[in-house]
């Protein structure tokens, strides 16, 4: 009996690996880095103001700003269908799109308004994602930025950055400057601070409600620390020569600093309430711009040891110090993604200054923008897009995104204001 | 002479008063026609072409022959002519005046105008440059719309090229059966056709996996599929293996079903071998 059941079992393992055998395999390497093509309709509105329906020009605007969307324009299309049941979906997979995203607007009570969305996938012919958000009408924006984030997250698996702030430098009157807080997109700008003197390099604390910056009201550069709900702030760093570019720890309990306070320029730690200052790197040469891996265990620097300024990394547990760029003979201005895994900064390349983006594990680099003058990069918290200041045909500085497949620059819509020095703030939970 | 000869003094009296008469008369006749012996006088005159007023006073003090009549009328007609010469320069003074102040007036508003087109010139070069602006940002648009079309279109090209190229092969593999090498059949199938198709349907799902939602890390997936000898796909792909990436997973999905029709063989030998396939993606190449 056993045996006829080895045969038997011995039969169906020949039968079942020659059904596996006979299946062709194609293997298919890499893909191409292409947006994906969204349409968003116009949100209908019930009693709400007629103009807060253009919401999805916000979600438009946050989603094309990416680089990983493509907002179709839906002018010519009609109605927009109330759910996927009522959705033309050959109608709309020959306007090219992937996803549709609808929604309407409902008036709750006095400048209450409540917004119901649904993403739909194409393909798939169903509702993939759909919420309600819950708000007063000058939030239209704020929620807008908040279902960008949910579609965003659901089709790229990254979180969004449409509902963070920056942080600016203005200088105005030609000789005053203004610390400003915006939304991540440059609308709803807030004065932090007001100075006759310049203030630069503000940097955000990993929970998004300090920022340390540095100013120049002491006659030399001295940092400080500021509150941004009080306004409150405190002398962090004031010692002899110039004390500047501060950088917050992944904890937010230390920062690294560069004190010009025996020679040159050199980093130093000093934990957040200013006690415990130690240098950190002992060089003959200039080390300057720290910038912590997200862990917390390294600082990536530019130093000028090997000649022209280019990028190291210092390991907090060995003191090792580790050269980082190699392409290029000028490379600066150091900023790490929230994973660790991509390196930002300014190289000059053929006598202009462009925005570079390093991968740590194949340390391939691509260049994201085309220059001449660009200058102080810094990550988005998801590390999908930079923001960055270049100069306008070399006249007017803006403050621009790019995309980190360099497929989008946008300008912030800052007007004339003459703005520098950004700073990304952290995602908040 | 016969005169001499008079004898009586009354005689002599009555021819010398005669002659003095005569002599008198002659004077006088002489005299009173006023023989114009001097070179008559010319007015020197300014001929202002811009002042055509000034122009007809002029005109009338330099005709002769007025001068002459001038000349021959009384001191009051001379009076009188000559208020009426100061009026007519009065008159003339202030259409002068007139004149010059509304040429003033002109130039001002010649001026005027000239700045008001410089406005509007300015204005329209604004509008043009913000126009220039708008047509070159919608350039770009239409530029990023046409490049990702034209996208398409090579890489439809090539697929059509690679399907031209197998037909070709098709027809000379009716007319010249395979020998040996890469077009070698086994258990029925050209195994030469059959890659060929495989590469197609490669390259086909390859233009449509977006790789960026794939993250950096090394990743692979697994499908399977079934298709229609249309290239249709016969229900949904299997997903046999995640990357553990749902944004990479669902990707990879999307690109699968974007891909339909799929190029298949007409030969029902070559489609029996590729009615069932298994995908393996590597979304950021191989390790």
């Amino acid at each position: 009996m056993n045996k006829f059941l080895n045969i038997i079992f011995a039969g169906f393992l020949f039968f079942s690996s020659s059904v596996i055998h006979a299946l062709e395999v194609i293997e298919i390497l890499g893909g191409k880095a292409s947006q994906i093509p969204i349409a968003v309709m116009p949100f209908k509105s019930f009693g709400a103001q007629k103009d807060i329906g253009k919401i999805n020009s916000v979600i438009k605007g946050d989603l094309g700003r990416s680089g990983l969307f493509y907002p179709l324009d839906t002018r010519g299309v009609a109605a927009s269908p109330n759910s996927d049941k009522e959705v033309n979906f050959s109608q709309w997979k020959s306007l090219e799109a992937q996803f549709l995203i609808i929604g309407r607007i409902d008036f709750v009570q006095k400048e209450k308004i409540k917004v119901s969305w649904s993403l739909i996938d194409i393909y798939k012919q169903q509702t993939i994602l759909s919420g309600e958000y819950v708000g007063k009408n000058n939030q239209i924006r704020a929620i807008g930025h908040k279902v960008s984030d949910k579609v965003y997250e659901r089709l790229t698996g990254s979180r969004g950055v449409f509902h963070t702030k920056i942080a600016f430098v203005e200088k105005y009157n030609n000789k005053k400057f203004k610390l400003n807080i915006a939304d991540y997109d440059g609308y709803n700008i807030t004065s932090l601070l007001d100075s006759k003197m310049p203030i630069i390099s503000p940097r955000w604390s990993p929970d998004g409600k300090k920022i340390a910056y540095v100013s120049f009201e002491k006659e030399k550069p001295v940092i400080y620390i500021q509150e941004i709900a009080t306004g409150k702030r405190k002398l962090l760093a004031n010692f002899k020569g110039n004390n500047s570019a501060p950088s917050w720890s992944p904890d937010g309990k230390r920062l690294a600093i560069v004190l010009t306070y025996n020679t040159n320029s050199q980093i130093y730690l000093i934990n957040a309430d200013g006690s415990d200052v130690k240098r950190l790197i002992r060089s003959s040469s200039i080390t300057t711009e720290p910038s912590w891996s997200p862990d917390g265990k390294e600082i990536y620097y530019t130093s000028n040891q090997g000649g022209g300024p280019q990028i190291y990394k210092f390991n907090l547990e060995s003191s090792e110090v580790t050269r980082v760029t190699f392409e290029g003979k000028y490379n600066l201005y150091p900023s790490l993604s929230y994973d660790g895994k991509l390196l930002l900064y300014l190289t000059q390349d053929q006598g202009k200054f462009k925005v570079a983006l390093q991968n740590l594990q194949s340390n391939q680099v691509l260049k994201l923008t085309k220059g001449p003058l660009d200058e102080a990069p810094v990550f988005a918290p998801n590390g999908h897009m930079v923001l960055f200041v270049y100069k306008n045909y070399g006249k007017t500085t803006k403050i621009g995104t790019v995309s980190i497949n360099g497929l989008k620059i946008d300008p912030l819509p800052l007007g004339s204001r003459q703005v520098q020095e950004p700073a990304w703030g952290p995602i908040k939970n | 002479m016969k005169f001499l000869k008079l004898e009586n003094n009354d005689e002599l009296q009555a021819n010398l008063f005669s002659f003095a008469i005569h002599l008198a008369l002659f004077l006088v006749m002489i005299f009173s026609v006023g023989w114009q012996t001097k070179t008559p006088y010319y007015g020197e005159v300014e001929l202002w072409d811009s002042v055509p007023v000034q122009k007809k006073i002029n005109k009338t003090q330099a005709t002769p022959k007025k001068k002459i009549k001038q000349k021959q009328n009384t001191k009051a007609k001379k009076s009188a002519e000559a208020k009426a010469k100061a009026k007519a320069q009065k008159e003339a003074d202030i259409k002068l005046k007139k004149k010059k102040a509304a040429e003033k007036r002109a130039a001002e508003a010649k001026a005027k105008k000239l700045k008001k087109q410089k406005a509007i010139k300015e204005l329209k070069k604004k509008v043009l440059k913000q126009e220039k602006i708008d047509k070159l940002k919608k350039e770009m648009l239409e530029k990023e719309k046409v490049e990702r079309l034209q996208q398409q279109i090579i890489e439809q090209q090539k697929i059509e090229k690679m399907q031209a190229e197998l037909r070709e092969s098709e027809l000379k593999q009716q007319k010249k059966p395979a020998l040996e090498g890469e077009n070698e059949v086994k258990g029925g199938v050209n195994t030469g056709e059959l890659n060929k198709y495989k590469l197609l349907i490669q390259q086909k799902i390859q233009q449509n996996v977006n790789q960026q939602l794939c993250g950096l890390d090394y990743v692979i997936l697994e499908f399977r599929i079934s298709l229609m000898p249309t290239g249709e796909l016969l229900g949904q792909p299997k997903m046999t293996k995640s990357s553990k990436i749902k944004s990479c997973d669902d990707a990879v999905e999307r690109a699968i079903i974007q891909s339909q029709p799929l190029p298949l063989p007409k030969d029902s030998g070559l489609f029996s071998k590729l009615k069932n396939l298994e995908l393996k993606f590597h979304p950021n190449g191989v390790e």
